[in-house]
């Protein structure tokens, strides 16, 4: 654990100093992968740490986005202060959707998020009490004001966005210290044997939903501001296998992992770009390759220093 | 009374094929415990190779009984074939691995096969010849039948009845039903696991691949991404029957089949993806494993 800390630390100060030596190509790419590395902490919170098989993360996502987009647009609403609502309302959602199925076990509670992403889509294209822009979503989101300062420069939007990834990190870093990250661990290893120990499963794994979709919420408001523009496809179930893919395909719960997670999946397809039409079958062996090769992801969490007469017989 | 009794041979139209589809998806979740994202892809697959066979191997416009059955069989061979491939590529590895590695897997396996069919065929949606069967149309008090719907429904009632007496009566079967309960103890009973893995691919694929035929001549236009939408209903019909079940398989794709058809009928079609949805999170939290789906308590 104290390597991640560490790798963190490095992968902050690269970050902090890469708008001084890209374009502004890059630095658009580079402001959507921080942006990305947070809604994929925020998965693997609920999918790594809690263990529960979320596959329909953009959901919360989306609504963070749309939230700040509906304020801003329909309301006029200064962006600054569309942040509050834009974390709560995906966290009282979380709670809300997740509640009456937290108890479903793995596969089922997977397939019933696919659900709640498709439910979300079609709402959103649907046009939902004339707020929501249909399948062309919102257009001309403002920029950040505080103070009368305007925050519109591509550089601004990315340190905001890396201000977010920080925050997100020290949370994680938080959360593994506490009792709640803690139980979440347990919960992940062997669920019967945590709830014999009085842990309440259902208080702790909607605990990671609801923590994990405000991330995520937040996360969006900054895309909304990235684009100045929300549409239904950012939000669909692909993304969510997306974010799903990432965790497992960089390792759950290992901070270096999910980092390597995101950069595979988002940055990798934006330089290889020129192949567009052959990408997401080379994407799809890759993810097959992976797994084969590393099952439990590119960077595996590891836990402390197991002695070694402990490591043969667990294998 | 009209609009109901036509929406309820369109329901029983599309629930056959969701049940078929769905009958793939609950035999390989059964003896492997593991959401083949891949095999709405495979149904997919097979619509367009099917009407590759029968434009370029026996010439548009022509038709007879024989030919319309070996479009049938040698697509559903080939898409078998592919199915025992993609079991041995992307799952036998992975068996013993973590269990989301192998979801993982198969959505990759999803992607590769969604967008080969792109790569071979195109973007575009391609358009099914309408001659394959007859355009007969019957009409019943003013309820309208197709020859193809009834060519569905009736065939598929034939497979699944056939599907049935083989995993009830054959030692095969009964060797599926031992490996669905505990593959080690099957192992250790003498059973090939690896055959009755491989026998239910090849069963899940042809079924797929019957079901996406029928797809193609009923609906005429099918595009690369069209399994997906199919393979997520047919997973969802499988869920609500109660997955791994067989029997629950079918009787969730007729009745998945005939609550879309009645939402579109009466309510909206715009919204049927969410009453599906809606419908599933009910029966989970009232039934957890399904409409047939046993409760089994947890061993520890």
């Amino acid at each position: 654990m104290r390597q991640s800390y560490k790798i963190a630390i490095i992968f902050l100060i690269i970050m902090g100093f890469f708008p001084l030596v890209s374009n502004s190509a890059w630095l658009a790419v580079g402001t959507t992968f921080l942006i990305y590395s947070v809604v994929a902490f925020s998965q693997d919170i609920i999918l790594g740490r809690a263990g529960a098989f979320q596959m329909g993360h953009a959901v919360f996502f989306g609504l963070g986005a749309y939230t700040t987009a509906i304020l801003n647009v329909r309301f006029g609403i200064p962006i600054i202060y569309t942040f509050i609502p834009a974390i709560i309302i995906p966290l009282i959602m979380a709670i809300v959707l997740a509640g009456p199925i937290i108890h479903l076990k793995g596969d089922y509670l997977l397939v019933a998020t696919i659900g709640f992403n498709i439910i979300f889509i079609q709402v959103v294209q649907n046009d939902i009490f004339g707020l929501t822009g249909g399948p062309n979503g919102i257009f001309g989101i403002d920029v950040v004001k505080i103070f009368g300062i305007e925050f519109m420069s591509q550089t601004a939007v990315y340190y905001m966005s890396f201000i977010l990834l920080a925050l997100t990190l020290l949370i994680m870093r938080n959360l593994d210290a506490s009792k709640y990250g803690r139980a979440m661990f347990y919960i992940n290893k062997d669920d019967i044997a945590a709830q014999s120990m009085g842990i309440n499963i259902r208080y702790y794994k909607l605990y990671a939903f609801a923590l994990g979709s405000a991330i995520a919420g937040a996360a969006g408001s900054m895309f909304a501001v990235q684009y100045s523009a929300v549409s239904p496809e950012a939000f669909n179930v692909v993304q969510s296998i997306m974010f799903f893919t990432i965790v497992l395909v960089g390792g759950s719960a290992s901070l270096p992992g999910v980092l390597i997670g995101t950069f595979v999946m988002f940055v990798l397809p934006e330089i290889f770009r020129e192949f567009a039409t052959a990408r997401y079958l080379v994407f799809g062996l890759a993810m097959i390759l992976t797994m084969i090769l590393r099952p439990r992801g590119i960077w595996p969490v590891k836990f402390g220093n197991i002695p070694k007469f402990l490591k043969k017989d667990a294998k | 009374m009209d609009i109901f009794l036509q929406q309820l041979i369109n329901g029983l139209t599309v629930g056959s094929l969701y049940a078929l589809v769905a009958l793939g998806y609950t035999m390989v979740y059964g003896v492997m415990k593991l959401i083949n994202f891949a095999h709405g892809d495979l149904v997919a697959l097979s619509a367009f190779a099917g009407l590759t066979i029968y434009v370029e191997i026996f010439g548009e416009g022509t038709n007879s009984l024989f030919i319309v059955l070996s479009v049938f069989v040698i697509t559903a061979l080939i898409i078998a074939l592919v199915g025992v491939l993609l079991e041995r590529l992307a799952y036998r590895p992975l068996r013993t691995a973590p269990r989301l590695s192998a979801v993982v897997s198969a959505l990759g396996a999803s992607l590769v096969i969604q967008n080969s069919i792109m790569l071979i065929w195109g973007p575009n949606m391609k358009i099914f010849p309408s001659n394959l069967f007859p355009s007969t149309i019957w009409t019943v008090h003013g309820v309208v039948f197709t020859f193809t719907q009834v060519m569905i429904m009736g065939v598929s009632a034939l497979l699944m009845v056939g599907l049935y007496i083989f995993i009830n009566k054959t030692k095969m079967g009964t060797a599926i039903r031992a490996t669905a309960i505990d593959q080690d103890a099957a192992k250790l009973m003498g059973i090939n696991v690896n055959r009755v893995i491989m026998i239910i691919f090849i069963i899940g694929s042809s079924l797929g691949a019957v079901a996406g035929l029928f797809i193609g001549i009923n609906y005429r236009g099918i595009t690369f991404d069209m399994g997906w939408m199919y393979g997520l209903n047919a997973f969802v019909a499988a869920i609500m029957g109660g997955i791994g079940n067989i029997p629950g398989a079918m009787l969730g794709g007729i009745l998945l089949g005939l609550f879309n058809a009645m939402i579109s009928g009466y309510i909206s079609s715009e919204w049927a993806e969410t009453f599906t949805f809606v419908l599933l999170v009910v029966i989970l939290i009232f039934r957890p494993t399904g409409i047939l789906g046993e409760t089994i308590a947890e061993k520890v």
